[in-house]
């Protein structure tokens, strides 16, 4: 590995300034997990990074506000797929926490870095997508609240303003009954990178959401508030039309290894009645 | 026979070191002034250099020397086990993704690293082979300068490497009073050893030789074979090859430790380097195979012939591949009666990594496409695929190749219990299946192995081997033996591996032959300790020689016992000393035989398996993974166990997720851990069972054969047919992906 | 800020000050600078589980976690879990049931079940394969060692 600068900035000013003094060569540090693999394999070359794991305000906890649950900037994969309040309110989001890497993995990787490596295939942008989770950000220009689905531009660009840095992720709780569920596609049972993720949101006034992910350059948000999807008597011959209307967004590449274009799309349909399903279900027993 | 010792499940010896990580590995042994080296490779699979700048590497602080070609006796010094047709390092060409083209070695791994980085090679891409069509195609480049290859060779102006040509019985005749006759064609990928632990080598001067530290499975061949490279006395040359972090036929045969030794020499300090993953996966992997067969059957399921033509794709080099492909091809008509069979094998050279070694050893490539097609007659004749099976298996003492070593099993017994333990016949919930599949493999052909043991005076025991432990667990077998035959404890006995310079010869570890024949050196050096005791204790009690017989730890005289460990101290007397025996064993060669010599040994197996089929997404879930094998005599059932379960689990990583892909220029894309899978704890079948059938008949000590490769020798077909139980679709490619079943069901074909 | 940093933490007990370049990873760190060779290296992007070590209490994969990131804790290697230097519950298990093979694995398995016990005493085998999904084992001595791992938490657990 070569050589960069080590910063441990303890605020957000702090941390602010190092962003500001190294511009595009600094590179931020929470888990660790993606960046230490870009260090060594030299695809990341910058010349500090910014460790944000002491910084007062970038807490791993997670926090019961007013009205909704916040991720922390260091909140770590482990802890949001086990947390009480998530597992209740948002169980699409602790399924997808709970299928990220290895135990190891989840240990230190962290849903800030996860959705800020903007990946297509990460696993908590779905989930995320559908409980309408607005990004926290903070900069020179203050403080910004940024809608989940406006943060995501392609594989390793988002919205985020240069110089600034995410302090959090906020998730409003339901207002009403919710069933919800993620589910993706991977070539082993083990640890493995999706071939396609799924989340589906379904609440008692019949709105739908979907959100899916790995089958194009982001992740993609969908909404069906034509009450048809989420009614559990509606024949699959109308609701067929609608899924595929709303799965129309994806656009996998040729070239990945993991599985060709043709079976994502086809995996993307299965997964998608199966993550309904399971909403449905869940919102009928009362599951959010 | 001592129940406490043989056939119980000891814990393995030095298997406390490797629960407390105080084994030492070849990685973590510190040897002082050692500079780190790192390897330079290209980005394609075939180039021409046209030179290489390494000023910029040189200027690396830190950095000692840069390696080339240009700094190697010249012509480059080539080697291999089967034909001398490796450089050291590239000469003027570049011929497989990752074949090295310089080396960078330098104080500290991040000055080697950035040092590798820096070396500037200015070269020609070129177009490469990496399919068995575009190798034999008419207008298809050489892969090989015909120089490199053996002198005289009748195929040096084309592709094939070699190609065998195995049978008996004519085919064509019997082809005549068939019933029925059924072609395919059946591909096996390539797959690799992804042993955890990566490659690993240190050489150093030593005095005037050379002195080499390497994950290796055989270090006297490594030895033979840098002596020979390096010019020196096989006196000279000191391999250590400490316990392997895992070897399954990938650490045979040298790739780098002809480069790490040139280094050192020329340094006149040690040089060190451990691979990355990738990198191994450049180095080693197994033969790919396309295999086109043709059964032939009566109505009653009895087979009349096979017809068998395989294609093995070898690398740029041949290693140790033409072995694999004619040993992996001999027994293509597998263990069964069959009275005409022709089988064509050619190896075939590309740009791709080399090929090795590895656990199976061509077996599963030829049982995958044999097992598959003896399936398809049997559905095609309505015959149940246990019945076709135990109709045609050889039975005990047949002949089932002419001229070789007859049946030396059970077999049927072993192929009723592992359909006894599947439930064979019982009926099915929907998008299940079942699927059944025999296989055998050669034992060693030929074999040599030299012991010692040494009885001390405190009756504690020594023994030395050069057998090389990666995990099977022949430590543990031989202070069984040694344990066992002395009268003794098993933990009052030690067992020293891995060193040329200080135990004797040994041929090689592989082909699961080490409990059978070294264990058989081991078992000869305790009976000439046995024999010096005979004669102390008639010296010493006054009896006839012929009155005193020495047995697995007790010395008899008429009418009294003693202990062995007694009589030998006793025998010492007050000088001290001890006893030295020497044993030998051996599996000799036969002239004209093809594979040089019979079999030592069979490993059968039989393999059947339960599955689910995911009907929307293709994804399979293992239910039931039964593996029966005859172990002869199994000496540690806890360590055979271990191996049973493993192979099966690699087979199924091989059968269900693994391959390398390829770009179209002949890269190899899925280096590593992220993008080749192997199994994990949660790929596990739902329920594995591992059984062996004991009948006391193999070759080995006690009635031992080897076991460590046959549960992975039909993981495929059983598993191929399980899936087309459920999906009444038969796939002829592996791995059987979701994503491959899925396209299977959905085109129904 | 400088390329070197100085750091202060516990390895199994033994408190370390010293200064770390800041790309050195904490496997490295502990194989190369501390001499703790159980920690095993093999694929070093976080697939393989070799390198696990405990750190705080948690599992993690040493070569994705810098040494200066480990300043101010305490790391748990495989060869802490032998208290005065004889094996504790879980190495004694995986000698019984022949759970190590090559044993190349065996350090990061020990890690990944000890951090499992820490949170789950009494864990049921699905348990175990997920909290060893992360640890590769190609002489897939799987059964063994989940067999090693339900046996001792038994032991240790009652
Ligand atoms: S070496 Fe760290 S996970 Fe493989
Ligand atoms: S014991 Fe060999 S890799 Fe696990």
């Amino acid at each position: 590995m070569q050589a960069f600068a080590y910063a441990r900035p303890e605020s957000i000013p702090e941390a602010l300034a190092l962003l500001a003094e190294h511009g595009s060569g600094a590179h931020l540090l929470a888990g660790g997990t993606d960046l230490v693999i870009a260090l060594r394999n030299g695809s990341l070359r910058p010349t500090v990074v910014i460790d944000l794991k002491r910084v007062t305000g970038l807490s791993p906890a997670i926090r019961r506000e007013d009205g909704h649950l916040c991720l922390g900037a260091t909140t770590v994969m482990r802890d949001v797929e086990r947390d009480a309040e998530v597992l209740r309110h948002f169980p699409a989001l602790a399924e997808a926490a709970s299928w990220v890497g290895s135990v190891q993995i989840r240990n230190r990787a962290t849903v800030v870095g996860n959705i800020c490596n903007a990946s297509p295939a990460a696993d908590t942008a779905p989930p995320l997508l559908v409980y309408g989770a607005v990004v926290l950000a903070v900069g020179p220009d203050g403080e910004r609240r940024i809608p989940i689905n406006d943060f995501f531009v392609r594989s390793r660009q988002t919205t985020l303003p240069a110089g600034s840095l995410v302090t959090g992720i906020e998730l409003p709780l339901p207002a009403g009954r919710m069933g919800s569920a993620y589910t993706r596609l991977t070539r082993r049972r083990g640890t493995d990178l999706a071939s396609v993720t799924m989340c589906a949101g379904v609440d008692g006034a019949g709105v739908t959401r979907l959100a899916y992910g790995s089958v194009g350059p982001r992740p993609v948000l969908v909404c069906d508030e034509s009450g048809v999807l989420a009614d559990p008597a509606a024949p699959d011959e109308v609701k067929a039309p609608i899924l595929e209307e709303m799965l129309a967004g994806a656009s996998p590449s040729p070239r990945s290894m993991r599985a060709g274009p043709e079976y994502r799309l086809a995996m993307l349909r299965v997964l998608g009645r199966r993550a309904l399903q399971t909403a449905i279900d869940r919102l009928a027993k009362g599951m959010a | 026979m001592n129940a406490e010792t043989i056939g119980a499940d000891f814990p393995r010896t030095g298997g406390l070191s490797r629960v407390t990580g105080g084994q030492q590995y070849v990685a973590d042994i510190k040897v002082a002034d050692a500079l780190q080296v790192k390897l330079v490779h290209l980005d394609c699979a075939r180039a021409r250099i046209l030179s290489v700048d390494k000023s910029a590497a040189e200027a690396v602080p830190g950095v000692r020397f840069v390696m080339t070609a240009d700094d190697l006796p010249q012509p480059v010094p080539r080697f291999g086990p089967h034909a001398s047709d490796r450089p050291v390092l590239a000469a003027g060409r570049v011929n497989y993704h990752g074949e090295f083209v310089a080396a960078v070695a330098a104080e500290t791994k991040e000055a080697a690293e950035e040092g590798a980085r820096l070396v500037k090679v200015e070269y020609e891409e070129l177009p490469a082979i990496f399919t068995v069509d575009a190798a034999l195609a008419p207008d298809a480049f050489l892969v090989q300068d015909p120089a490199i290859r053996r002198a005289g060779d009748p195929l040096a102006n084309t592709n094939k490497f070699a190609e065998h040509r195995f049978g008996w019985g004519d085919v064509e005749a019997a082809a005549s009073a068939a019933d029925l006759i059924v072609e395919n064609r059946y591909a096996y990928p390539m797959v690799t050893h992804f042993a955890i632990e990566p490659h690993a080598c240190v050489a150093a001067p030593d005095g005037d030789g050379v002195v080499v530290w390497s994950t290796n499975q055989h270090p006297f061949q490594l030895q033979k074979i840098l002596a020979k490279a390096l010019g020196l006395p096989l006196s000279k040359v000191r391999v250590i090859a400490p316990d392997l972090g895992g070897g399954f036929g990938g650490k045979q045969w040298p790739n780098i430790q002809p480069l790490l030794a040139f280094m050192a020499l020329k340094l006149g300090r040690p040089v060190r380097l451990v691979l990355t993953l990738e990198e191994v996966f450049q180095q080693v992997r197994r033969t790919s195979a396309e295999v086109r067969i043709r059964t032939g059957v009566k109505s009653d399921g009895t087979l009349v012939f096979q017809d068998i033509e395989s294609n093995f794709l070898v690398g740029a080099y041949a290693d140790i591949a033409d072995r694999v492909v004619s040993k992996g091809n001999y027994l293509a008509a597998g263990p069964y009666r069959v009275p005409a069979v022709r089988i064509i094998a050619r190896g075939i050279l590309s740009n791709t990594p080399p090929a090795t070694a590895m656990r199976g050893f061509g077996v599963p490539e030829t049982a995958w496409a044999r097992e598959m097609n003896l399936d398809e007659c049997a559905l095609a004749l309505g015959i149940d695929c246990l019945e076709i099976r135990l109709r045609n298996l050889a039975r005990y003492q047949e002949e089932f190749v002419p001229g070789d070593t007859p049946a030396d099993g059970r077999w049927e017994q072993t192929v009723r219990r592992a359909a006894e333990l599947i439930d064979w016949g019982k009926p099915m919930p929907p998008h299940c299946g079942r699927g059944i599949a025999v296989a055998a493999k050669s034992g060693p052909t030929t074999g040599l192995s030299y012991a010692t043991v040494r009885l001390l005076g405190d009756g504690s025991v020594i023994v030395f081997s050069g057998t090389s432990d990666m995990g099977q667990g022949a430590r543990t077998v031989f202070a069984q033996i040694a344990a066992e035959e002395m009268g003794v404890a098993v933990d009052r006995v030690s067992v020293v591996m891995g060193d040329t310079s200080v135990v004797p010869y040994d041929q090689q570890t592989s082909a699961s032959r080490s409990t059978v024949i070294m264990g058989t050196a081991v078992l000869n050096a305790c009976r000439d300790i046995q024999g010096q005791l005979r004669s102390v204790a008639a010296h010493r009690y006054g009896v006839d020689e012929a009155a005193v017989t020495v047995d697995r730890g007790v010395v008899r005289l008429t009418g009294e016992e003693l202990s062995l460990v007694e009589v030998a101290k006793a025998g010492l007397g007050k000088m001290g000393g001890e006893y030295v025996g020497n044993g030998i064993g051996r599996k000799d060669a036969v002239p004209d035989h093809p594979l040089q010599g019979t079999a030592a040994f069979f490993e059968f197996n039989c393999t059947a398996i339960e599955v689910q089929v995911d009907p929307g997404t293709g994804e399979l879930t293992v239910l039931r993974h039964v593996t029966v094998g005859d172990t002869g005599k199994s000496l540690n059932p806890m360590q055979v166990r271990g191996q049973d379960d493993g192979a099966a689990i690699m087979g199924l990583g091989h059968a269900m997720m693994e391959h390398y892909i390829f770009d179209d220029a002949g890269r190899v894309r899925n280096l590593g851990a992220i993008d080749y899978r192997i199994p994990t704890s949660k790929d596990l079948p739902l329920e594995l069972i591992s059984e062996q059938v004991e009948n006391g008949d193999g070759p080995g000590p006690y009635g031992a054969k080897g076991v460590s490769e046959g549960s992975i020798l039909c993981v495929a077909p059983a598993l191929g047919a399980a899936v087309r139980d459920a999906i009444g679709i038969a796939i002829r490619d592996l791995p059987l992906s979701p994503e491959r079943v899925w396209r299977a069901m959905r085109d129904g074909k | 800020m400088n390329d070197r940093f100085p750091i202060d933490l516990k390895v199994n007990g033994q408190r370390y000050q010293v200064d770390v370049p800041v790309y050195r990873t904490l496997l490295d760190f502990l194989r190369d600078d501390l001499g703790l060779t159980g920690t095993k290296e093999c694929c070093v992007v976080g697939e393989c589980g070799a390198c696990t070590v405990i750190v705080d209490g948690r599992t993690v994969n040493s070569c994705l976690m810098l040494a200066v990131e480990a300043d101010g804790g305490e790391v748990l290697t495989v060869e802490g879990l032998a208290a005065g230097g004889r094996p504790g519950p879980l190495q004694r298990a995986f000698l019984e049931h022949g759970s190590a093979q090559c044993g190349f694995c065996i350090p990061g398995q020990l890690m990944s079940a000890h951090g499992l016990l820490l949170e789950n005493p009494h864990p049921a085998a699905a348990e175990v394969h997920e909290a060893l999904a992360g640890n590769l084992c190609r002489c897939a001595g799987y059964e063994q060692i989940t067999e090693a791992v339900l046996a001792a938490a038994e032991e240790v657990g009652g």
